[in-house]
Formats: structure tokens, C-alpha cells, sequence
């Protein structure tokens, strides 16, 4: 039989080899190539990338200011010691965004595309021109073969391979008819994929780091913020329209979700709704839900004398200030007080400070409550002006205690949301009362319960006296200003309205044009996994002469590949298989 | 070594196939690739950029009109400079604003937004200003950054800004002005020299200061009296 097959070129000469490899470009490209050092690179980024996710990373707002960078060292100080200096010089705890980590990843990404680009012209001759004659030899050496001392029918062979899926060539010669089978020929570009899907996915975090924008916006219900600076001309602006949250009766979120409007060069382009896990989508920016605030208070003082508007805000009460929960009865037990009482004042006997409230109850008896500021759990009843026999009692939490035809109960010290916002407008008369600032607190809200607010209306269904909320003003005057929503008192010439309860949406705008790589690139390795284990490349070639019959295979991959060729022989009609 | 006809699914031969298929693919395939991205870069660069003005100008800068620039004067957003002039929408729909038909009066331009909290905090300010100084020919100019009319009309009736207010859609005067962020006001002189730049917030008379006295007149009192004495 003649020899067929192609020579191989002859192998370089170990020092004319050695010779080569000291060209740099000729030594990087052997460097690149080279499967093992592709390996050694994936192994160090994997145990790298492993060390960044064990150790912790710097956060956003750390990184580059150096103040907090200082602090949240010093706070990694208690975890590592000494080592912390290390690690950090190391960028350990930077890892993900160090420059060596960066370098790590070209060199992976150049290894990689280094070794795909060499091995893609092999590939393709084997898938384009594939060798269809081997050395006879080949039959009695091949890793899988079979051999039967017998002619068997080329044609029932050729049609069974053909069932199967092989395209089959045939040549004659000398009397011997040669067959080379090949299927799933284009399964070979599979491992070609894989290494594809890595180039890309790193190509991904590389576009990721690059190109990637994102933006925190903190809304109030009825305001609008822009996502880019000032003067961007792609400028779009993000209207919140409603914040809504659901929570379980034991206060756990269930659901946050906000309505939301989205103008560009001031018309409204999109109406849509975000969550968490459901962004809202604009343009190839994702405006997801990221928090949640239920306490603000929406505010508005207007200049009586020309009706302008000078200040209007919703502030959000971010503070907490406690208020004793008291449940007062008459002597018929009927309920004539029952809900957190809201500290309006300060008073003070002897050395103790306490915060102090008046109580009008629903007979017109007026009672005073004090509660020390030391954090004493004690609460301080008594009537005012009232003569000896007016009530009086002092009270731990929990307790009750009769005085005066009258029962009081500590139920319980809650709090309620408050805040002293800054730049808050103040009657211009430092009249009496007004203290140079204003403390704002909400009663009657609901948060955190399966009542709280549903979108813009609050459910007060749950609120301790079944009342909508109640924003009390201090400062402003002598006495506090209690105000419900739509209420206004006016003071000095201002006129302070409440315009009721509101609710904040945390909103992320971001944008990752790695998106579509990482898709791809998760595409790819499917596809190449796919092709690796379900349509694996066959080839078959066979040597039939009229008293015996060969065949050896390629099959990377499978089992057992010889028993398939006995099987083939055996269906082809041999008698007497000799299978390796 | 005669090869056979049969060689179903193997190239054995390894020839080329060429013709149409290939002319499409070597050249049609590219041109039609390329021709695709010029286009989408052309649409890009020339897309219409929405309403123009009354004089077919777009709405953002444009030229000053030569009359106004005496012969050597530098136009650049900066103080001792002649203020760029522009059109612009008008908060008043279906009105526009030129900056130069304001030469001979003293004009502020003040750049706000009605999410600006700053713009918010100082805009009382700007209102008592002109309602007190419009009869002596004072001219404010409010140039709304990127907002629409169903955000920026409440916000004006609602806090009495009776003075003209513009709308920069795209933001193109606040880059020609090299805003840096908001509020920043611009004060102009009747020779429509820029006398003076703020940026942030006016703080209104005797605030900032625990003194007595300190101040008898806000900084935004001073520098309008600046180009109102000019």
C-alpha cells in the first residue's frame, strides 16, 4: 500500500530550537502558545481571585479618599494585625482593581487568544481538509481499532456509516479499498469556543471596569433628580411618582416597588415601574429599587404677604425620638387617651432634664407628662395646676396606677421619626418659643407592619389611634404646631403647611455594556460544551482487502471506541474480529 | 491513487469553493457592514435636534450679532468678558429669549433646577430682587437646567417667579456658560460685560453669621447694586 498521508515536517533540532526561542517575539509566542503556561496563568488567576473573595474588599466609598481608607484599615487591624499593613501593600484588599491583577488579566487574555490563534489554522485543515488516508501502519497501532480476518461488504459498511451520520469517502487501490468516515466534523471548533468564552469574559470585566456607569439616587415621592451632572447632553431626569412597600405582619419586607417617570431634554419619555430584581429600562440604563424610606414629611411655608412660596421640602426624618406610649382611663374605664405621646417641650426640676408633653384629654382634663432624659425609664404624670387632689402618679414601664378617678398605663417607650432640618425657615420675630430651629416630628405613621403606607395614601388602619399622621413642629412658637396633612398654621407672616406623608425610593441607574459580552460569552461555552460532550467528532478510516479487514478511529472523548468498530465489523458481516 | 466519486460530506480534494457566494462574502458582506455603521454615525452627528427658533437658529448659543461686539472684545463666559449669547425656549410656551435683546439693561442669569435644593433654598431671593428692582430696568434671566414645562411651571407659579424663565433642554448654554454645577449666577453689566460669577447659593441677608449686623446686605444685594450702578 502506497503511503498516502502526508509527511510531517521534521522536528526542530533541540538547540537550533533553543536558538529560535531567544528571538523575543519567536519566545513570547512560544511562551504564549505553550498549553502549560496557559494552565499556570488560569491556576494563579483562579487562587488569586479566590484569596480576593476570602479577604475583604475596600468599598466603593473607601476607595480613593484617603481618610476612610485610614479608618476601614484600622478597622481590618482587629481581623489581620500585623499583616494588614502586607495585604494592603499588596493591594490585597484592593484586589480586584489592583494594577498587577489588571496585568494578570491581559497576559491570561493575550495567552489565551495567543494559543487560540495558533491552533485555529490546524483546526480548520482538519475540519476543511481532513486527512483521509493514514499509514497502514496506522491500523496496527491506532488506540482504537478492530481487525477481522475476512472481507466484509464496503457497501453495507458505507451505507451503515452513512446511517450513522458519517460522511464517508472511498478510494481503491492495489486491489485494497480504502474508507475514511468522518462525523460531526465541525465539533472540533468546540474547544475552540470554550477558549473564546474566556478572551470574552474577560474582555467583559475589562468594558465592565471601563465603561460602566452608576448612579444612586435617593427620591422623595413627587421629586424629581437628574442622572448625569449638570450640562450633560444625554441628560435624563427620574420623576418618583409613588413608592410602595408591602411588609409581613412580623415586619418583614415583602415587596418594594416604585413607579417612576423618565424625562430626557424635558419630555417624558418613559413611564415604568422598578423593582429590586425588575429594573425599569431606558436608553441601556437599568433603574433598579435599592432601598427604602417610609418617614418623610413633606413641608411648605408660604409668605402670607405675597404668597409666594419660599420654602418647600420633603424632608426625611431620619432620626428617632422617644415617646412614651401612655393609656389613660376614667373611672368607668372608659378609654380617654391611648397612643405614643409626642414630646413637645423640656422641663427640668432640680438637676433633671426631662422632655415633657401637655395631653388634652376628651373630658377637658389636662394632664402633663415628663420623661427624664437620662434614659430613666420613669414617666411623670400629674395635672397642672390642679389642686391637691388632682392626679399624680410616676410610673415604670408596664406599670398602671389609679390616681384621681383617672388610671394610667405605661404601656410601652416608642419612638417616633424626627429630624431638625437644616435651613428650615423661622418666624422672623424671636418671639417666645422660638428657639433658632425647628424639630420636626411624625406620629400616627406605620412602618414596618402589614399596614404601612401603600403608595401615596398611608393606610392608618394600623396607626395607634386609627388617625392619619400628625407632623409636630417645634420652635416655631411658643407650644408646638400640630399639623395634619393639608393643615397649615400661620406664624409671623408665614404660613407652615404640612402637606402629609411621604415615601423615599433608593434608585440605582446603571449601565454595563458588558452585558452583551458576558452573554455571548456564556453562549459560547455552552456551545462549546454542548459540542464537546453530545456531538463529539468521529473519524473512521478502514483498509478492506479480500481476506482482511481493518479499522481504526479517532474519538476523543469516548469510552470505548474499539467496541464500537467490533460492532460495526460484526453488522458489516466479519466473522472473526481481532479487537485492541 | 484514483479517488472515488463518492464522497459524501468529505472534502477529499480540500478545493476552494469559489463564485458568487464568495465575491458577496469577501466584498458585499463588509461594504453593507461599513455602510451600516457610517449611516448610524450619520444619524448620530445630524439627527434632528428637536425645535428650532423663530429665527432658525437652534435653540442654545449662537453668535453674538456683530453690532454688539466693539471691535478687540473677547465673548467667553468669564468676568471681564462679553456674555455669550444664546436663545432659548421660554418657560411662557411658544416664547423665546435672546440674551442680547436684554444689551442696555443690567441682567443676572441664574442657572437652577427645580431638584436643586440650593436653587430651591436661594430663589425667595431672587424673587424679592426683582420685585423690588424690575421698575429700575433690572432683567433676571432663569435658565432651567434640562426640565420640562410640566416641572418647571408649578415650581415658577408656586414660588412667584415673575421674571423671564428660560428652558436649556439640552444643556448646551450651561456648557457655553462652563457651569460646574448649580445654582450658578451670572451678573451682567449694560454694556453686556460680565461683571461677576457666583456659583452655589446666595445666602439670604444676616444668614451665616451669628453677629448682629454683620451683614446689612446679602451678597446678591451687592452685586446687583454692582451692575445696577454701572
Amino acid at each position: 500500500m502506497a503511503e498516502a498521508s502526508k509527511r510531517l515536517p521534521e522536528a526542530t533540532p533541540g538547540w537550533s530550537r533553543t536558538l529560535s526561542l531567544l528571538n523575543p517575539l519567536r519566545g513570547a509566542w512560544w511562551l504564549f502558545t505553550n498549553v502549560r503556561f496557559a494552565i499556570f496563568l488560569l491556576a494563579v488567576l483562579s487562587a488569586v481571585s479566590l484569596v480576593g473573595v476570602l479577604l475583604p474588599q475596600k468599598p466603593l466609598p473607601v476607595r480613593g479618599d484617603v481618610v476612610a481608607e485610614t479608618d476601614w484599615l484600622a478597622v481590618q487591624e482587629g481581623r489581620f494585625g500585623f499583616l494588614t499593613g502586607p495585604l494592603d501593600a499588596l493591594e490585597l484588599f484592593n484586589l480586584f482593581h489592583a494594577g498587577w491583577f489588571a496585568v494578570l488579566l491581559v497576559i491570561t487574555v493575550v495567552s489565551t487568544a495567543a494559543y487560540l490563534v495558533s491552533r485555529l489554522p490546524g483546526v480548520w485543515r482538519g475540519i476543511t481538509q481532513p486527512r483521509v488516508r493514514v499509514p497502514d501502519r496506522y491500523f496496527e497501532m491506532a488506540p482504537n481499532r478492530a481487525t477481522a480476518a475476512a472481507a466484509i461488504d464496503v457497501a453495507r459498511i458505507e451505507s451503515m456509516l452513512r446511517a450513522a451520520r458519517y460522511g464517508v469517502g472511498r478510494s481503491d487501490e492495489d486491489g485494497a479499498t480504502y474508507l475514511f468516515a468522518d462525523r460531526f466534523q465541525w465539533a472540533a471548533l468546540g474547544t475552540l469556543f470554550t477558549h473564546a468564552a474566556i478572551i470574552i469574559f474577560i474582555l467583559s470585566a475589562v468594558v465592565s471596569r471601563a465603561d460602566s456607569f452608576s448612579s444612586p439616587l435617593f427620591l422623595a415621592e413627587g421629586s424629581t433628580l437628574p442622572v448625569f451632572p449638570v450640562s450633560n447632553p444625554d441628560q435624563i431626569q427620574v420623576e418618583l411618582l409613588d413608592s410602595i412597600a408591602r411588609f409581613s405582619p412580623d415586619g418583614i419586607p415583602l415587596d418594594y416597588r416604585s413607579e417612576m417617570v423618565i424625562y430626557r431634554r424635558g419630555d417624558e419619555v418613559k413611564r415604568c415601574e422598578s423593582t429590586v430584581n425588575s429594573p425599569c429600562s431606558y436608553d441601556g440604563y437599568r433603574l433598579y429599587q435599592t432601598a427604602y424610606f417610609g418617614f418623610g414629611a413633606a413641608v411648605q411655608v408660604t409668605d402670607t404677604a405675597t404668597g409666594n412660596v419660599i420654602y418647600r421640602e420633603t424632608l426625611p426624618l431620619s432620626e428617632r425620638t422617644d415617646a412614651p406610649h401612655l393609656r389613660i382611663a376614667d373611672s368607668d374605664a372608659n378609654l380617654l387617651f391611648d397612643q405614643p405621646v409626642v414630646m413637645t417641650d423640656a422641663a427640668r426640676a432640680g438637676e433633671q432634664a426631662y422632655s415633657a408633653a401637655l395631653l388634652a384629654l376628651s373630658n377637658g382634663r389636662v394632664i402633663t407628662v415628663w420623661l427624664p432624659l437620662d434614659g430613666d425609664d420613669t414617666l411623670l404624670v400629674f395635672e397642672p395646676e390642679a389642686n391637691a387632689d388632682g392626679a399624680t402618679a410616676t410610673l415604670t414601664l408596664g406599670e398602671t396606677a389609679d390616681s384621681a378617678g383617672l388610671t394610667f398605663t405605661y404601656a410601652s417607650l416608642e419612638s417616633v421619626p424626627s429630624l431638625v432640618p437644616p435651613d428650615f425657615p423661622l418666624p422672623e420675630r424671636a418671639g417666645e418659643g422660638v428657639t433658632g430651629e425647628a424639630f420636626l416630628q411624625m406620629s400616627n405613621v406605620v412602618y414596618g407592619t402589614g399596614t404601612t403606607s401603600e403608595g401615596t395614601t398611608l393606610d392608618t388602619a394600623g396607626s395607634p389611634a386609627g388617625a392619619p399622621p400628625v407632623l409636630t413642629m417645634i420652635g416655631l412658637r411658643e407650644g408646638a404646631v400640630q399639623l395634619a396633612p393639608g393643615e397649615s398654621a400661620e406664624i409671623d407672616g408665614l404660613e407652615y403647611r404640612f402637606l402629609g406623608q411621604r415615601e423615599f425610593s433608593g434608585i440605582n441607574v446603571r449601565r454595563d455594556r458588558s452585558d452583551l459580552l458576558v452573554w455571548t460569552g456564556a453562549a459560547l461555552i455552552v456551545a462549546g460544551l454542548v459540542i464537546t460532550f453530545w456531538v463529539p467528532r468521529r473519524r473512521l478510516w478502514a483498509k478492506i482487502t479480500p481476506t482482511r479487514t481493518w479499522l481504526a478511529g479517532q474519538a476523543p472523548g469516548h469510552a470505548n471506541y474499539s467496541r464500537e468498530l467490533q460492532r460495526l465489523l460484526d453488522a458489516a458481516g466479519a466473522n472473526n474480529p481481532e479487537t485492541t | 491513487m484514483s479517488e472515488s466519486a463518492e464522497t459524501a460530506g468529505i472534502n477529499v480534494e480540500g478545493t476552494p469553493r469559489r463564485g458568487r457566494r464568495g465575491f458577496a462574502r469577501r466584498f458585499l458582506y463588509p461594504l453593507l457592514v461599513i455602510a451600516a455603521i457610517a449611516a448610524a454615525i450619520w444619524w448620530l452627528e445630524y439627527r434632528d435636534d428637536g425645535p428650532t427658533s423663530s429665527t432658525g437658529e437652534e435653540y442654545g448659543p449662537v453668535s453674538l450679532p456683530t453690532e454688539l461686539v466693539p471691535a478687540g472684545a473677547n465673548v467667553a463666559a468669564e468676568e471681564g468678558a462679553l456674555a455669550p449669547d444664546f436663545i432659548l425656549e421660554s418657560l411662557d410656551e411658544g416664547d423665546e429669549l435672546r440674551l442680547s435683546d436684554f444689551r442696555g439693561s443690567p441682567v443676572v442669569i441664574n442657572f437652577w433646577a427645580t431638584w436643586c435644593k440650593p436653587c430651591r433654598k436661594e430663589m425667595p431671593q431672587f424673587v424679592q430682587a426683582y420685585d423690588e428692582l424690575k421698575d429700575e430696568g433690572l432683567v433676571i434671566i432663569a435658565i432651567n437646567q434640562q426640565e420640562g414645562r410640566g416641572i418647571a411651571q408649578p415650581f415658577a407659579e408656586d414660588f412667584g417667579m415673575d421674571f423671564p424663565i428660560a428652558i436649556d433642554r439640552d444643556g448646551d448654554v450651561a456648557d457655553r456658560y462652563r457651569l460646574l454645577g448649580l445654582p450658578t449666577t451670572y451678573f451682567i453689566g449694560r454694556d453686556g460685560v460680565i461683571r461677576s460669577v457666583f456659583t452655589g447659593p446666595f445666602e439670604a441677608e444676616g444668614e451665616g453669621t451669628n453677629v448682629q449686623g454683620a451683614i446689612d446686605e446679602s451678597e446678591l444685594d451687592r452685586r446687583i447694586a454692582e451692575i445696577m450702578n454701572d
